[in-house]
């Protein structure tokens, strides 16, 4: 009985011109913010490219130079677009894409697309994610507002009913219906996104990009599972189709644009940040003074030195088998690093902090849920970002400390001395390596549950309100 | 006239009795003091934090003071030493914040190339960047439409459906009166609202009471006033409260989403900007070739820009202070092309953008807002300039230092020059919203009232 | 002899339906005139016709003398109408309900005044203050009638006025009626009712698929033969 109300619902909405003229018109933005993140993909990921093999080339064909002078040199990490970029943006647009790793300073990642694109970029950017996100939810609310409104309106409802099946199956029927039109909706799209991924050599056999897109695939299809189930108990509860519509989209309203936004705010205000200038003055501040202030580096300098006569058993600094300079640099580089990365971590977990608001609210709001869900998967959630400026500066500190190892090696007045060209052959260059799906399960939990729970509550809470409403 | 304020009064007693409606201003009302609310101290935030710099100079001048006790070369000063360029807000940016999140508020700067300096970012969060700013800006542009149409989108339909249109349509009054005394009620009611949100804004943040005031009252107004064109031509077109929801929040979905993020797309293809991955790569590369050519090949290309230090001693050191800063700004030099391309690039999609707004009156309000308020795009390119004429004075501060070889004192510091840049009101940019505005207003209302001289069906 | 209401060969086309055909009817201060027939007989079109509520395809109606087509706004002074189904604020009272339509219409009547309108109309004064959403069919009903009498027009134009209402209310609608024709005002009503379409109208009109087939007086048959003679149409 299911089945045959299901199928007279699937019927009735392909027949519905208005059904056909929405579902065309999220069809066709689907395609284009398919095709359009597509291009800009390739685009960013080929300048970035680009950039990166040129700046590697440079590194490696450096002249014969002293390495300190290398080390100021340094070189660029540029931030890859992840594979499912291309359908979720995510924060991508508000991250920078280019950092400079010198020695003894951590630089900004500069060059975000929102600082290129004026104000506009505040009113929204037609991803795949975007329609995914909020049109689609709104199609599903066009599409099932009238559900049971509808049919108490015309009095078709009591019709059914005394046909001898209950009303809960009335709203399982209909809400298998339903389904089956927005997946027609939408499945092709996706699976057209799917096909211009993997067509493209870049991902031919990624076999986390293929998981990932599955779970993407799955997280969007409950998404839309539970607006359908939404929409029809709304419709069941309310007292008339415009109350219900009206019901509906002010909840699409709230929960799609004033709630995202008033969360992001709040936590900004309960959980104020540092400033980068302000950050890397107390960097310097600590370095310079010690992490607990009574530790100054010339006293550590000295240390070193005195240390070092002493291991090598000789009296003065020309005597060393090892630079001093280099010695020292390496132990100051040590020093800083390890500072930043305690402020660096601070920051970051007061922006997680800030998030977290965000993250909870999906309990209360599915478009957080998935929000926070999508981007994960996407790889251009702030926690992706936050991997390559850990990675960049690991690699960062690396290079530096392996330049100081290097110059150290030189001995005594090394700053008269240069080392070979082919050296700079030997030492890596940077290549950013995506962490994987298992990387980033543990902050997809809370969305997953959250979705979950909303799917299991509604189809049991709300359809009990159903078969309850004996009001027809 | 009687008859349309005794409507007018009969729809300020439907509305009192419609609690729905009546939640719904309060929640605007509530949003907009909240928004705000954000503004202001989101403004002060800043304010403080831009406050802070000078103590962050004066320590790094104290500890340099501490580091060189006696006098200095001034060579070791300016590499030592940093200073910061600043961009205070103009009071109006509590209202709309703009861009003013994910543009940085300020540039640290040592004497060294510009360019790898001039666009690093502040710490922010991105997911926050993504989210947007919740000032008052948002409220009217976003959510005072989508109270418009709330109380609009059953105008008419609300009464044909609950059959009360017959009896209505049976007195002796014309639908333009009908239409025109509800409209009118809503449109006080919404009016009042966005204006008490502006004053009350106004008076929070203390601005000034400037020109401005008009021209922020009067965007409110025509923004208003093209939300109520829309819900008067979907009244006129007559059909049921579900359809006519359905039809302006699509109007809005298009005006207010789709519109603006597809222009986004085209303006970013239509103006491409060259990337400034590769000005900051360029630009390394000319600085630190400058270690490796001959001195006096650098130094002879920079004598071709200042020959005021052309007799200065020929450098016969392995390394001297006005050598290394010589190359730096060479360097500088080398990018200037690549750097004006890119500012220009920019400036180019906001020139074009502003051309477009037409398309949709929301990108035409906010971006007016943020012209008034000095928050947008154009601003920060001013604040870039400024900050490249600080370290043009910068460098004009020490090289007299560096060049005639004089000593670097203690109370040298106090003389290095300082830096502030206000935002710039862009009022002429704002003001070329009104008629667009207008225009489209007047298009709709046309529109509506041609409808309307069809008979109203009153089932 | 000037008629308050007057249809010349009017007619009215829908695209797929001819709801009205040449239908020519004049109706005289005092005559209360009944239109009897089959629901889609083209009754309501008729009463449409002459609110203005529907454009007619050729012909012309007329109220008072003005063309309804032309003076949509005027002809509405003259008139009032009553529907089938009054439906009214349902927040508002009885009482405002009846101060709202009395004061669109030009009137402004103190409170006690339309009390008695209300009072007048059958409704029980206790339920005039309370609002319209708790009243049941009948007391709309009530109040339509009430906006119509507060209205003081030449013409009344009622489309089943009374179904909905009790039989003892029915009967002093029938005497309201009276009155009111009494005083010179024309009638027009549309009715499934054929024993009180004798017994209060002046003429009875009967309908058939858009067509006016037959008026009578009702002073020249009795109750029985006018029903005899309906069915007779009606096969």
């Amino acid at each position: 009985m299911i089945r045959s109300i299901a199928q007279k619902e699937f019927v009735s909405i392909r027949r519905d011109r208005r059904f056909a003229g929405l579902s065309a018109l999220v069809l066709v933005l689907l395609l284009v913010a398919t095709l359009v993140g597509r291009a800009s993909f390739r685009t960013l990921q080929q300048e970035r490219q680009l950039a990166q093999t040129t700046v590697n080339d440079q590194f490696r064909n450096q002249p014969a130079r002293h390495p300190h002078r290398v080390a100021h040199y340094g070189s660029f990490a540029f931030r890859p677009k992840s594979g499912l970029s291309l359908l979720d943006g995510g924060v991508d647009s508000f991250t920078g894409s280019a950092v400079y790793l010198e020695a003894h300073q951590q630089n900004s990642v500069n060059f975000s697309q929102a600082q290129q694109s004026g104000s506009l970029i505040r009113f929204g950017e037609m991803t795949v994610a975007f329609v995914l996100q909020l049109l689609v939810p709104l199609l599903i609310i066009f599409l099932c507002f009238g559900a049971f409104t509808q049919e108490r309106e015309t009095g078709t409802l009591r019709l059914l009913l005394s046909q001898g099946i209950t009303l809960r199956q009335v709203a399982w029927g209909k809400i298998v219906g339903y389904s089956q039109a927005v997946a027609l909706v939408v499945a092709p799209a996706l699976a057209l996104a799917a096909a211009l991924l993997f067509t493209g050599e870049e991902f031919a056999s990624n076999t986390d990009l293929v998981a990932r897109l599955a779970l993407f695939g799955l997280s969007y299809a409950v998404y839309f599972f539970l607006f359908v189930v939404g929409s029809v108990v709304v419709s069941a509860t309310q007292a008339s189709s415009r109350a219900a519509l009206v019901t509906l989209l002010g909840l699409w309203i709230v929960g799609g644009i004033i709630l995202p936004k008033a969360t992001a705010n709040l936590g900004a205000t309960l959980y104020p940040t540092v400033t980068k200038a302000q950050l890397d003055a107390d960097v310097h501040e600590q370095a310079q003074h010690g992490i607990n202030g009574h530790d100054p580096h010339d006293q550590r300098a000295a240390a070193l030195k005195a240390g070092l006569l002493k291991k090598y058993g000789v009296d003065s600094e020309d005597k060393l088998p090892v630079s001093l300079a280099g010695v020292q640099m390496a132990a100051g580089e040590e020093y800083s690093a390890k500072v930043y990365q305690q402020h660096f971590a601070a920051l970051n977990a007061t922006y997680e902090r800030q998030n977290r608001l965000s993250d909870w609210a999906g309990l209360l709001n599915p478009y957080q849920a998935i929000r926070s869900l999508s981007m994960g998967l996407a790889g251009s959630d702030f926690a992706h970002y936050v991997h390559f400026q850990q990675a960049a500066e690991a690699y960062r500190y690396g290079l530096v400390q392996r330049l100081n190892g290097l110059q150290a090696g030189m001995g005594y007045g090394d700053k008269e001395r240069r080392l070979d060209a082919h050296t700079w052959r030997e030492l890596p260059v940077f290549s950013y390596q995506a962490p994987s799906l298992g990387w980033a399960r543990p902050r997809l939990l809370l969305p997953v549950a959250a979705l979950l729970l909303w799917a299991a509550g509604l189809c049991w809470l709300g359809l009990r309100l159903i078969s309850n409403f004996t009001d027809l | 006239m009687r008859v349309f304020w005794i409507l007018f009064a009969a729809e300020w007693r439907h509305f009192r009795t419609a609690r729905g409606l009546v939640l719904l201003c309060g929640l605007l009302l509530a949003t907009g003091v909240y928004g705000i609310y954000y503004g202001t101290t989101e403004i002060a935030r800043q304010r403080q934090q831009l406050a802070a710099l000078p103590e962050l100079t004066r320590r790094n001048v104290d500890e340099l003071k501490v580091k060189f006790p006696g006098p200095a070369d001034a060579g070791d000063i300016g590499y030592y030493h940093s200073t910061f360029a600043v961009h205070h807000p103009d009071a109006w940016a509590a209202l709309s914040l703009g861009l003013r999140d994910v543009n940085p508020s300020y540039v640290k700067l040592r004497l060294l190339g510009l360019h790898n300096q001039l666009y690093a970012t502040d710490n922010a969060n991105p997911l926050k960047l993504l989210s947007g700013n919740f000032d008052l800006a948002f409220v009217l542009v976003y959510l005072v439409p989508l109270l418009i149409i709330a109380l609009g989108f059953n105008l008419l339909s609300a009464e044909r459906e609950e059959g009360i249109l017959p009896l209505l349509l049976a007195q002796p009054i014309g639908a333009t009166t009908v239409v025109g005394a509800k409209l009118a009620f809503r449109l006080t009611l919404v009016l009042g609202l966005a204006g008490l949100l502006s004053l009350l804004g106004m008076l929070w943040a203390r601005l000034p009471l400037d020109g401005r005031v008009a021209t922020w009252l009067a965007l409110t107004v025509l923004y208003c006033l093209f939300w109520f064109g829309v819900v008067l031509v979907i009244t006129a077109w007559q059909r049921t409260s579900a359809v006519n929801a359905v039809a302006l929040l699509g109007v809005w979905l298009l005006l207010v989403v789709l519109v603006p993020s597809l222009l986004n797309l085209g303006v970013a293809a239509a103006r491409p900007v060259p990337q400034g991955l590769e000005l900051t790569i360029r630009q390394r590369e000319e600085i630190h070739g400058g270690w490796d050519r001959p001195k006096t090949e650098t130094m002879n290309r920079f004598f071709a820009l200042y020959p005021q230090w052309r007799d200065t001693a020929t450098i016969r050191e392995r390394f001297v202070w006005r050598w290394y800063y010589a190359f730096q700004h060479l360097g500088d030099q080398a990018v200037a092309p690549l750097a004006a391309a890119y500012a220009h690039g920019l400036q180019a999609r906001y020139d074009l953008v502003e051309r477009l707004n037409w398309l949709s009156p929301a990108i035409n309000a906010q971006s007016s807002f943020n012209a008034l308020a000095g928050s947008d795009l154009p601003t920060h390119l001013a604040f870039q300039r400024s900050a490249t004429h600080y370290h043009d004075s910068l460098r004009a501060f020490y090289y007299p230092f560096l060049f005639r070889q004089a000593e670097f004192t203690h109370a040298d510091y106090a003389r290095e020059p300082r830096h502030s840049f206000t935002s710039l009101a862009e009022v002429a940019t704002a003001r070329r919203g009104l008629p667009t505005l207008l225009l489209s207003v007047a298009a709709l209302f046309g529109l509506g009232l041609l409808l309307l001289r069809r008979p109203i069906a009153p089932r | 002899m000037t008629y308050l209401l007057e249809a010349r060969s009017l007619r009215k086309q829908y695209a797929d339906k001819l709801a009205l055909r040449e239908l020519n009817l004049q109706i005289a201060p005092g005559e209360i005139f009944c239109l009897l027939g089959q629901n889609g007989a083209g009754k309501s079109t008729t009463i449409n016709l002459f609110l203005g509520f529907v454009q007619p395809t050729s012909g012309a109606a007329f109220v008072n003398g003005l063309e309804v087509a032309v003076h949509p706004l005027e002809i509405k002074k003259h008139l009032a109408y009553i529907p089938e189904n009054v439906m009214l604020y349902p927040h508002l009272t009885g009482l405002e309900n009846l101060a709202l339509f009395s004061s669109l219409a030009g009137f402004k009547y103190p409170a006690p005044a339309l009390l008695d309108y209300l009072t007048d109309a059958g409704l029980p004064a206790e339920a005039a203050g309370r609002r319209v959403g708790t009243y049941s069919k009948g007391m709309r009903q009530k109040v339509g009638i009430a906006i119509a009498v507060a209205k003081h027009a030449k013409v009344l134009l009622l489309d089943e006025p009374t179904s909905g209402l009790d039989p003892k209310a029915s009967n002093e609608f029938s005497e309201l009626l009276r009155r009111l024709s009494g005083q010179g005002t024309a009638v027009l009503m549309a009715t499934h009712d054929i024993f009180r379409a004798k017994e209060v109208g002046t003429r009875v009109g009967i309908m058939r698929e858009g067509e006016l087939v037959d008026v009578r007086p009702t002073t020249a048959l009795n109750a029985r033969e006018l029903e005899q003679l309906y069915l007779t149409y009606m096969h």
